[in-house]
Formats: structure tokens, sequence, C-alpha cells
């Protein structure tokens, strides 16, 4: 309420160009009737050019009033005489513009530059589409945007390409967001996405992996639920597709891939937060995916990235059969999870899906896996419960970070073995 | 008070903790299946019951973060909570009938650590899972960690500013979407995790554990004795179902006082299921069947 009167004052000021400095809002406390019959008269005398925001009523409401600088004096001693109540509720007004003002504008406010860009917030969907942009116009040779379909509300799903050249060459695949409520994946992949351009040219290992291998990466793979998450349940977890014969909205993304689809580890009513959807694919989401990696055909990992619970898993989740290479799967885990570890202690477990965390079928790597892409992983980043999903925004960049060596392991351990 | 209790388990150096092994009973999210016990277990000793068998790290870690949520409760001091820190080492018997029993030694921190002190404290806990059913029972004891009248002066300070606050509180959601919790508002926080350990605990089965997400709407009531008087809604979240569980908690806090709690959750999901509605206190002895 305050916001919008402030705001109003805003307003008013663009356009009458007026200055409030030094201007305060008293709150009035009028006991009784006779004192607020005393308000009354003030408001009566104009030259003092008082603007009543809250104006006297009866005597258990209070008043407020601002009072221009050169007024303030002459109402403080009126009201003092007159034994009536009051405080300052706002002591400079213009102060307090300017920092709404401020405000304002770093709310509408877009970063100018992928170097301007806050990496250590959370932001909105619009935010991050907008730093797409921005990546792809300072960094044209390397940063290519594909839009590889619609959401089920109509929103672009947009998949950002790092590459050197070449043609259809060997490529690693990373998303984020697939869960939308879990809001450190997503600022990790705008982080990552930062990165690669930062150390392409910079980090010789790095420069070599580029000029060989293509990355993939989608940052927002559930973009309704994200947007959901921002105006109306911050705890969303699945896509907003409706479905038929019921009043719950909503399929679980990670459990309707085709890989033991509907088995157990996922759930059949639409209300549940693992419902795997009427069918395999049903979701446009996952469809997309599905349809881009088949008409590729040249992804050699696959890294899908969840929160929270700190693990490092691989395939599978829909059965205790341990996948063909487990072995060198276990190993590869391994070593990137010490990479993880090595930076700021965060404690990571590692296995497959179905002996590290739960039964879950039809989820994402079970499929990529049974493409062919060996490497396939998924993450659960920071933290292991004290936050959660709502994990501090400080934690960002460090999750970003130790992740990143992570996944470079993974990198460089899929250019090296090629098959 | 805790006094440092008789060394339960070997006083030599730990041995390395359970991390990396990754092998966890596979826990089917479908109610009525029993767990698969790992391959060790049902090739050891099969005509002698229980048959013992090193535990899988996951549900190590699952067992002693329950204890710790009985701990939390009993102790009833929002200024010295405890989290886990890590499992040094355990043990879990399985009857495929009757449940499962974890013995198990960790190491705990403050859910509150204090700027630049790393301190660990030291617990052992037995927690018995009863096949399919909620609330385990369990004993665990834990090595002194603040002195008591430490403890105590930070309990008051916290009631002190507790009682400060103005109410109703404006406050909708803490932490915020982005995970922020204002300091002033971190004493609520705190009591709110005190109350909601007792919840957890009780709801919590061999395959259901749920950490605390968000505080929703917190009222204030004021009682004769002058304890804090709070209602709130809270936030779980459920392993495996990924369900997000409101619960309505009521509770009566005063500092040095057993911690008394009234709560019911809505159950979105499950069937036939505990009734989702409880209360307890700290200072009522809890019946325990002996496993």
């Amino acid at each position: 309420m305050r916001g919008l009167l402030v705001l109003s004052v805003l307003l008013v000021a663009v356009f009458a160009k007026e200055d409030f400095a030094g201007h305060q809002v008293l709150r009035i406390s009028a006991v009784n009737e006779a004192q607020v019959q005393k308000v009354r008269e003030l408001e009566e005398l104009e030259h003092l050019q008082l603007d009543f925001w809250r104006g006297p009523a009866q005597p258990a409401s209070p008043i407020d009033v601002r009072v221009p600088f050169p007024s303030l004096q002459s109402v403080k001693v009126f009201l003092e005489s007159h034994g009536i109540q009051y405080f300052a509720m706002i002591e400079d007004v213009q102060s307090l513009l300017d920092n709404e003002q401020e405000e304002l504008l770093a709310f509408q406010g877009r970063a100018l530059s992928t170097d301007s860009f806050n990496y250590a917030t959370y932001h909105t969907l619009e935010e991050i589409y907008n730093f797409i942009d921005l990546l792809v116009a300072e960094n044209p040779q390397l940063v290519s945007k594909i839009q590889i379909g619609n959401s089920y509300e109509g929103r672009p799903i947009y998949v950002l390409k790092f590459s050197t050249g070449g043609s259809n060459r060997p490529s690693v695949w990373i998303d984020t967001g697939i869960h939308s409520r879990e809001w450190v994946t997503q600022a990790s992949g705008v982080w990552f996405a930062k990165k690669i351009t930062q150390d392409y040219g910079q980090d010789e290992a790095f420069t070599a992996f580029l000029n060989n291998v293509d990355i993939f990466l989608e940052i927002v793979t559930n973009p309704d639920g994200f947007a959901f998450t921002h105006t109306q349940n911050r705890l969303w977890r699945k896509t907003r597709s409706r479905t038929s014969g019921s009043f719950c909205v909503g399929v679980d993304p990670n459990r309707n891939w085709d890989a033991g689809f509907g088995l157990a580890g996922a759930s059949s009513n639409p209300c549940s937060e693992t419902y795997h959807g009427k069918s395999a694919n049903s979701e446009v989401e996952v469809k997309s995916i599905v349809d881009f990696v088949k008409a590729h055909g040249n992804i050699k990992a696959f890294i899908s990235i969840h929160s929270y619970s700190q693990l490092l898993l691989y395939p599978y989740g829909y059965k205790t059969e341990p996948a063909p290479d487990q072995s060198e799967l276990d190993q590869l885990a391994k070593s990137a999870v010490t990479a993880l570890t090595s930076l700021y202690g965060t404690e990571y477990e590692y296995g497959s899906i179905i002996q590290t965390i739960y039964q879950a079928s039809g989820s994402t790597v079970d499929w990529t896996y049974n493409q062919g892409i060996k490497y396939s992983f998924t993450f659960e980043l920071r933290d292991t419960g004290r936050y959660g999903f709502l994990l501090p925004a400080s934690q960002i960049i460090p999750t970003a970070q130790e992740t990143w060596l992570a996944l470079r392991v993974i990198m460089d351990c899929t250019q090296s073995h090629p098959y | 008070g805790q006094s440092p209790p008789p060394a339960l388990y070997d006083q030599s150096p730990p041995p390395p903790a359970l991390y990396g092994l990754g092998l966890l009973l596979a826990p089917s999210v479908g109610l009525g299946e029993a767990p698969t016990p790992p391959a060790s277990c049902r090739s050891v000793g099969a005509q002698r019951w229980p048959p013992r068998c090193s535990a899988p790290a996951g549900l190590l870690q699952q067992a002693g973060a329950r204890g710790l949520h009985f701990f939390n409760f009993r102790a009833g001091s929002p200024s010295a909570l405890r989290v886990l820190a890590a499992v040094q080492e355990g043990r879990a018997r399985i009857n495929p009938k009757k449940g499962c029993r974890v013995d198990l030694a960790f190491t705990t921190e403050l859910y509150n650590p204090e700027e630049g002190k790393e301190r660990l404290g030291k617990c052992s806990a037995q927690v018995f899972f009863r096949k399919q059913k909620p609330r385990p029972a369990i004993n665990v004891t834990c090595t002194q960690f603040i002195e008591k009248e430490k403890r105590q002066e930070k309990d008051f300070l916290l009631y002190k500013q507790m009682k400060q606050l103005k109410t109703p509180l404006d406050v909708i959601s803490i932490p915020d979407s982005h995970g922020y919790i204002d300091p002033s508002l971190r004493p609520i926080w705190d009591l709110a995790f005190l109350g909601s350990s007792y919840v957890m605990w009780e709801k919590t089965t061999q395959i259901l554990y749920y950490y605390m997400v968000q505080l929703r709407s917190v009222k204030q009531w004021k009682t004769q004795e002058d304890a804090i008087d709070f209602d709130y809604t809270v936030l779980l979240h459920e392993f495996p179902t990924q369900e997000i569980v409101p619960c309505d908690i009521h509770l009566v806090w005063y500092p040095g006082k057993p911690l008394k709690v009234k709560y019911h959750c809505q159950e979105l999901q499950t069937p036939e299921e505990a009734s989702g509605t409880g209360e307890g206190s700290a200072a009522a002895p809890t019946d325990f069947k002996n496993f």
C-alpha cells in the first residue's frame, strides 16, 4: 500500500518535476474527536501545502500527511501544543523516492551486457532469455541460439549451441531446470554459458576441447513451470500441461521419457508430483529434446541437472539390473565427484539412480543411455536439505563453480574416449 | 542437559566415512513392498536372525537425520539445534517381517554455526524402523556440544527476541523465494524448525523422509505463563514422492521447559496411512516397543 502511494508520488514528481528533499511524512494519532478536529483545521491552511495520504477520519485511525520542509516546524509545533501524538514515518521523502527509483529501474532493468549481468542472484524467465540473446550477440562466432520447440503454454524453448565449426561434431548436452523449482540449476546454467565463452581462448585445455567437441546447453528446460514458480508457486516441479479428466495440472518431465515408462518409480495419479503422463513423450518439453537428440545423432555425453541432494547418478533408475557400462560410469563419477569436492569440500555421493536415491522410471538419462549415449549422468546439486530448493542466492556461484569442475571431467573423458 | 555418555563405540580413529559406497536398499515408491536388502545381507547367515551386515551409506544418513529430529525435539533448545555432519560407522539389521534396525555413530554440527567456529559433536543412535509404520523408535545420545549455561543463555536471548517481534507478523514466507531469511526473523525459523522436527520424526517411515522447506503464516498468541505460543504452517518436502506436504503446527515453548507440539498435516496422496494428526510433549515419556 505504502509502495503504491510512494509510486504515485514518484509519478507526480516526474510530471511536476518537484523536489521532495527534506519532506517528511508524519503519522498522527488523534485520540479523540477534538484532536481529529484540530488536524482538520490544519488541512484548511493552504499555505502549508500539506498532502494528506490518509486523511483525518475517526479517532482510532492513523492520519498520514506529507509535510513540505518549510512547513515542518510549524506543523510539529501545532501538534505538540495540542498534545497530539505523531512520529515521522518517512524522514526524507526524496531519498526514499531515489531508492525506489533505483529499485524500479533495476527491476525492469535489463543487464546491458553479460559482464554486467548479476550471476549471484536468481532471475526471471525474461531475464534469462535476455541474457541468452546478449551472449549470442557478444559471441557470434561461438554461440548460437536454437529453438527446439514451444512449451505447452507456447513459450519458446531455447538451446544454446557452442561450436567452433565443423559439421555435426561429437557433442555434449547439458540441461538445467527440467524441474522448475530447482532454481540453483537454471542459475548454474546461466553461469556455465558465460564460463564457456570466457574460457574459450583463455584456457588451453578447454579451448582444445571446444575445437573438437560441441556443447549444447538448455538452461530453462521447463519454461512454463519456471514462470509459474515466479508468479504463483515457488515450489512447482512439473510441466503445466492440462490432463483431461483431472483438475490437477502438470506431468513430471523426469518420468515422461520412454525408458521403463509407467513402471514402478512413477505415479499414474495426475495430482502426484511424479505423475508420468498419459504416455511417453506426451510432454512437448520432453519430445522436443527427444527429436533433437535423434536428429543430431552424434551426442556422446548427456547431463541432466537437478537439485537437491548432492549426488552424481548414472542409469538405471527403473531397474536394478546394472547398466552394461556400470563399471566405467562408476569410475568416471568418482573422478568427477573428486574434482567437484576439491573446490569447496562439498561432499557428493555417486552411483546408479536406483541404488543411490530411489527407483524412478521414465527418467531422462535412462532413455538417453538406452539410445546409446554412454556417458549419461544426472546431477543433484546443493544442498542436502538445510535449504533445499530455497538455496540462498549467495551459493549460486560456488555451486556452479564446483559443478563445472565435475562437468569438465566428464567432458574430457568423452573427448578422450571416443566411441 | 547432556552429560557425556559412556563411549558406545571405540574411541580409536573412526573408519573412513561411508561416502561414495553408493549402495542403498532399493526402496520402491509403492507402499506394501518390502525393500530388498543388499546382496551381502541375503547371503550371510540366512538361518540366523537377525543377519548382520554393513548398511548402505544412504540408509545410515537417513537414520542419523531422523535420530537428530528426535534429539532436537527432546532437547527443546532452538538455539542448539544440530544437523548431521558425517556418518562414521553403522550397521543395519533387516527383518523382512518386522522392519529394520540401524545402529550408528555420527558427527553433528550446529544448525546455526557460529562465525569461524566449526565444532563437531558426536552422537550414537539406534533407530528402529517398524515395517510400513511411521514414528521410528529412537535411542540417541550425544556428547555435550555447548555448555548448559551458554545454551540456556542463548535460548533466553532467542525468547526475548521473539517476544519483541510485532504481531501480527507481516511475513508470508520464510525463507523467501531466494532463500533469504531476515536476521530478525531467524529466531522464528529456528523455533519452527524445532517444532517441525517433532512432526518430521513422527511421520517418517523406513521409506518416507522429510525436509522442512518453508514457513508460511506465523501467528503468535499470548499465554498466561508468558510462553511463546505459535501457530504456523510449514511446508515439508517428502522423499521419495517429491510431494510438498503442508502441516499446521501449534507449539508452546518456554526456555528450559519441554516443548509441546500439536499438528495436522494435509495428506495429499497416501491412502490408509497414519492419520496425519498428532501431538506430543517432550516431557511425556515416549513408549517404545523394543525391536
